[in-house]
């Protein structure tokens, strides 16, 4: 009877352990990559692991002038073109759920 | 356990554990007493009962408003998953300002905008916490910057040198060196 539960147990502990990390903390998180000369791609999501459709995402400019409004898609990606202004991205999903990206923290294609 | 050892006779070892299993026991209950003291001091930090967080920043006025700020732990950045290294932060708002601060953000750097005032403390005004983002790359003489906004739509700010706020990252920081 025991043996027979030894490994239930286990994959008990295992549920257990992964449900308690992910419930512990969901920070927003943004990665931003040049995909060529002029296109810019951002995949936002939560650490996690959830992805985050929907979600806004604006390209600013230094002067604070959103330049180019956008939503993530279904795949929690979007792409846009850079624009021809200093800016960063912020990614918002919600006061104080934010993760801003400089232009100058932004990849260049290739690399 | 098999039954047939009782033909053999048995082992030293075999003998050992039977004399000494019942001891054994005791001892392993015993083990759990060693964290007794991390477990209370864990426990009455997180109730409040020993002060805002393990180290206290003191009192920041932030414009009309003021309020008191600790580290939860006077350590290091933790990493703590895929989001990268973390640092928890706790503040308590000022006695008149409970019922006009609205929101209380916390960043490292000005913010450029109230959007982007960093990440928004929670809990009840008396005892409020937040997890802040530390980027590798944050400079040793970087300053935390506190934003206030009230319900009335006005926006507060100020700062604080982080190696005032937490010597801990500071050192850190250094530790690591200053990543690009």
């Amino acid at each position: 009877m025991i043996k027979v539960l030894r490994p239930l147990h286990a994959a008990l502990l295992v549920l257990g352990v992964g449900f308690s990390a992910s419930a512990l903390a969901h920070n927003p998180m943004c990665e931003c990559k040049a995909i060529d000369a002029d296109q810019i791609k951002c995949t936002g999501g939560f650490s996690d692991g959830s992805g985050a459709p929907g979600v806004t995402l604006d390209v600013i400019g230094y002067d604070e002038t959103i330049l180019v409004p956008g939503k993530l898609g279904a795949d929690s990606t979007v792409t846009f073109k850079k624009p021809g202004a200093e800016f960063y991205v912020l990614f918002d999903a919600g006061p104080g759920h934010v993760v801003e990206i400089d232009q100058a923290d932004i990849e260049a294609p290739g690399t | 356990m098999s039954r047939t050892d009782s033909v053999t006779p048995p082992s030293r070892l075999n003998v050992l554990w039977h004399t000494w299993r019942f001891h054994l026991n005791i001892l392993l209950l015993l083990i759990p007493l060693g964290f007794m003291p991390k477990y209370f001091a864990d426990a009455s930090l997180f109730r409040g009962d020993s002060g805002l967080g393990e180290r206290e920043i003191g009192e920041v006025q932030v414009g009309p408003w003021s309020l008191r700020l600790a580290e939860l732990r006077n350590e290091a950045p933790l990493l703590t998953g895929p989001a990268g290294y973390m640092k928890g932060f706790n503040a308590a708002l000022c006695d008149s300002c409970r019922e006009q601060v609205k929101a209380t953000y916390l960043r490292i750097g000005k913010p450029r905008s109230l959007r982007a005032a960093g990440v928004i403390f929670f809990g009840t005004p008396y005892r409020m916490g937040a997890l802040l983002p530390i980027p590798e790359k944050t400079k040793a003489d970087a300053e935390l910057w506190i934003t206030m906004e009230g319900w009335d739509g006005s926006m507060h700010q100020a700062a604080v040198p982080l190696n005032q706020a937490s010597p801990a990252t500071v050192a850190w920081l250094n530790k690591q060196g200053g990543k690009p």
